[in-house]
């Protein structure tokens, strides 16, 4: 359970474009751990799905890494051929799609896509009746009818699409699946069974996910670990239940407090003033500083790096210490 | 599916119905008395003669009646006789002339057809490399040019000047003086081992594609072709074409310049077509997926982005069927190919009625099939609409 499995260590990655380069990555490291769920958080545009990529390496053709690793199991993944990156792809890291509606071929059948991915990756490879064996077996196991294979993508509902799409995503057995934003396009019954169903057979089959959403609360019922992602950077990361309980880093703590509590005590909701930063031209120093209640001169000149705030609970801040717990905004 | 099939061929019927109507009262109803003009005021048909004509052409019965001989004959394969060439009958003029277009414009369109999508493939593909500028301001260049200029250049280039190439008509004349064969005869056995050779390569990349594994599929496909091959050979320098091949061969040397320059002109549409269509395609999230299980690129570029965008590409193939006919005007009379567009615009300015009504009725039914093939197309290509036909 504790082996890392997955290190991103110091990742910088840069869009270049003809008006400079926008910083997507900024010096972000974290590890995940054998059979760990971590939750990655932030508004759109933070970088969230950019780390996710960055994972696969399926970034867009302007992108480019400037430092760190992605170590899977010791071997760096920057540093791999194109040819060695692709036959890693779905066998070790796959992915569950945001927007499962387009996600899919529409001119190829459910099951044949499966199979494609299959076909490149299963090891030892299988028999025709093998492969069908295996999708039915994985088609019961996310709740689709194991007829449905044979049916084109637009004959699903959206929700069948998204377990057809884990289905894919468990095909090959892989270490890792990214679900990025996996629920976004569901109504919110199906967005909990969705869930319900990835936590059960990560569970079961015991292999690691990153969870990528900009919605907090559907993170929190499914992960062990969240991290908090704010303009490129990971300005917090510790376990669901502490960063939940209390947020250290001011973003956290205010992204937290605009959103009501339904069992909780009843506070004051303390919406969020201004706007992200221009990736082009991020703000110096901490660069949530220009919207931080608690910035210091401090905070506009100097990077502040990631300090344990306790039991493992990581936060980059200068001024975590002054930020109040989360029941003190109460009226 | 079969349903769906009936139902459109029955809108066919029906749609080419009202067509013939509009087009066989419209013609009629030119300006000048036909009867008058081309028989009994004929200096050179004696008036006994005249009016035997205008009996046996029915030209003194009742204006709906001579129209529902005409619809009814129409079916049968009876077209009327042709004013101009009486007593020849319109139906065998057709059948002199259609072979011959068909053959040139099907060429010409399934290598432009073929050509454009290869290249606007590559196109997409390749998007900002170096050779996209180069091949697509040629192209468009090419597919801006004044279309008559460019072909006569062709001509003048490559005929006139270099001699690789006849200059115009469909054979050769001297060379057919004493021919065992009529040329029909020859363009007919052409186009049908065109027809089924290409079916047959079809059908062997088809059934390629559907092998799961690289090898045995590499081998079919390799085997497949060199059999069809061989057997295309066979035929024709073997026992069945022997004493047709010089034939054949005069006239296939025929078509390479009007198809040659038919395709310079026509591929950058197809090619621009393609390419826009392509790039659609690869901003889908599909073709994300497609990567991300790890494809190879060629994997993703021909199974995943090209077959989708083949959609848009095949819509656009109706037209091109449909104008196989009367789109080929130019061409024919730059080339001197004597088929259906030359008869179109003679038997028009020399209103040799029947002949014109046949012709026109000719690219109705080009268009309708071509609108029926395209849709089975369709329906084969796209899942979405198969299901939501049948319904």
């Amino acid at each position: 359970m504790s082996r890392p499995l997955l290190e991103v260590d110091h990742l910088v990655m840069n869009y270049t474009t003809e008006k400079g380069d926008v910083s997507a990555i900024q010096d972000v490291s974290f590890t995940l751990n054998e059979g760990e769920s971590l939750g990655l958080v932030g508004e759109s545009g933070c970088g969230k799905t950019s780390i996710a990529m960055s994972l696969l390496r399926l970034v867009a053709e302007n992108a480019r890494f400037d430092s760190g690793e992605i170590r899977l199991d010791g071997t760096d993944l920057l540093s791999l051929t194109d040819e060695e990156m692709r036959q890693r792809r779905w066998n070790d890291i796959s992915m569950v799609f945001q927007g499962a509606m387009n996600a899919w071929n529409p001119v190829y059948k459910v099951g044949d896509q499966i199979r494609e991915a299959m076909d490149l990756h299963f090891h030892p490879r299988l028999s025709n009746a093998e492969v069908e064996a295996r999708i039915s077996k994985l088609f019961e196991l996310v709740g689709l009818n194991p007829a449905m294979m044979n049916r084109y993508p637009h004959e699903f509902s959206g929700g069948m699409r998204q377990r057809a799409i884990i289905a894919m995503a468990l095909s090959c057995d892989p270490k890792i699946i990214i679900a990025d934003e996996p629920t976004t396009a569901l109504d919110v019954i199906v967005q909990d069974q969705i869930l319900q169903e990835l936590k059960k057979i990560q569970a079961d089959l015991g292999m690691s996910i990153i969870y990528i959403s900009h919605d907090i609360a559907v993170i929190a019922e499914v992960t062990d670990k969240i991290g908090v992602m704010y303009a490129g950077k990971l300005v917090e990361l510790g376990s669901t239940r502490e960063v939940f309980a209390r947020p250290r880093h001011p973003y956290a703590f205010l992204l937290l407090s605009s959103t009501p509590s339904v069992t909780g005590p009843r506070r004051k909701l303390a919406p969020l003033e201004g706007e992200p930063p221009d990736l082009l031209n991020p703000p110096t120093g901490c660069r949530f500083h220009p919207r931080c209640p608690y910035a210091t001169d401090q905070c506009a000149t100097d990077e502040p790096p990631m300090e344990d705030a306790g039991d493992g609970h990581q936060v980059a801040c200068w001024n975590w210490k002054e930020v109040p717990e989360l029941g003190g905004l109460t009226k | 599916m079969g349903k769906y099939m009936a139902r459109r061929l029955f809108q066919s019927v029906l749609l080419f119905l009202v067509f013939i109507t509009i087009t066989w009262f419209l013609l009629y109803a030119l300006p000048g008395d036909i009867v008058t003009q081309k028989f009994r005021t004929n200096p050179n048909i004696p008036p006994e003669a005249a009016e035997t004509a205008i009996r046996r052409l029915g030209l003194d019965r009742p204006i709906l009646e001579q129209f529902w001989t005409y619809v009814t004959g129409f079916f049968r394969g009876d077209f009327g006789v042709s004013f101009n060439q009486y007593p020849r009958p319109v139906t065998e003029i057709i059948a002199e002339r259609l072979p011959r277009t068909i053959v040139l414009f099907l060429t010409a369109i399934v290598t432009y057809y073929w050509a454009g999508f290869i290249a606007g493939k590559y196109l997409a593909w390749r998007r900002g490399k170096r050779g996209e500028m180069a091949i697509t301001v040629g192209g468009v260049g090419l597919l801006t040019v004044f279309y008559p200029w460019f072909a006569l250049m062709a001509i003048w280039l490559l005929s006139a000047q270099l001699g690789l190439l006849p200059i115009s008509k469909f054979l050769d004349p001297t060379e057919w003086r004493n021919a065992p064969f009529s040329a029909n005869e020859v363009f007919m056995r052409l186009f049908w081992t065109v027809a089924i050779t290409s079916a047959l390569l079809f059908s062997v990349q088809y059934a390629a594609n559907k092998i799961r594994d690289a090898a045995p599929a590499r081998a079919i496909r390799l085997g497949g072709t060199v059999l069809v091959i061989v057997g295309f050979v066979f035929y024709w320098w073997g026992a069945g074409g022997v004493e047709i091949r010089p034939f054949a061969g005069d006239i296939a040397e025929h078509l390479v310049l009007p198809v040659l320059v038919l395709t310079l002109v026509n591929f950058a549409g197809i090619m621009l077509l393609t390419r826009s269509s392509m790039l659609e395609t690869m901003r889908e999230d599909f073709i994300l997926t497609a990567r991300a299980k790890g494809l190879p690129e060629k994997a993703v570029r021909d199974r995943h982005a090209a077959r989708t965008a083949l959609l848009p590409v095949t819509t656009s193939l109706v037209l091109a069927v449909a104008t196989v006919i009367d789109g080929g005007i130019i061409t024919e009379f730059v080339f001197s190919w004597p088929g259906m567009g030359e008869i179109l615009i003679s038997s028009v300015t020399s209103e040799d009625i029947p002949l014109a009504v046949t012709a026109f009725s000719f690219i109705g039914v080009m268009a309708l099939v071509g609108h029926f093939v395209v849709d089975m197309l369709y329906g084969v290509l796209d899942p979405r609409i198969r299901v939501s036909s049948s319904q």
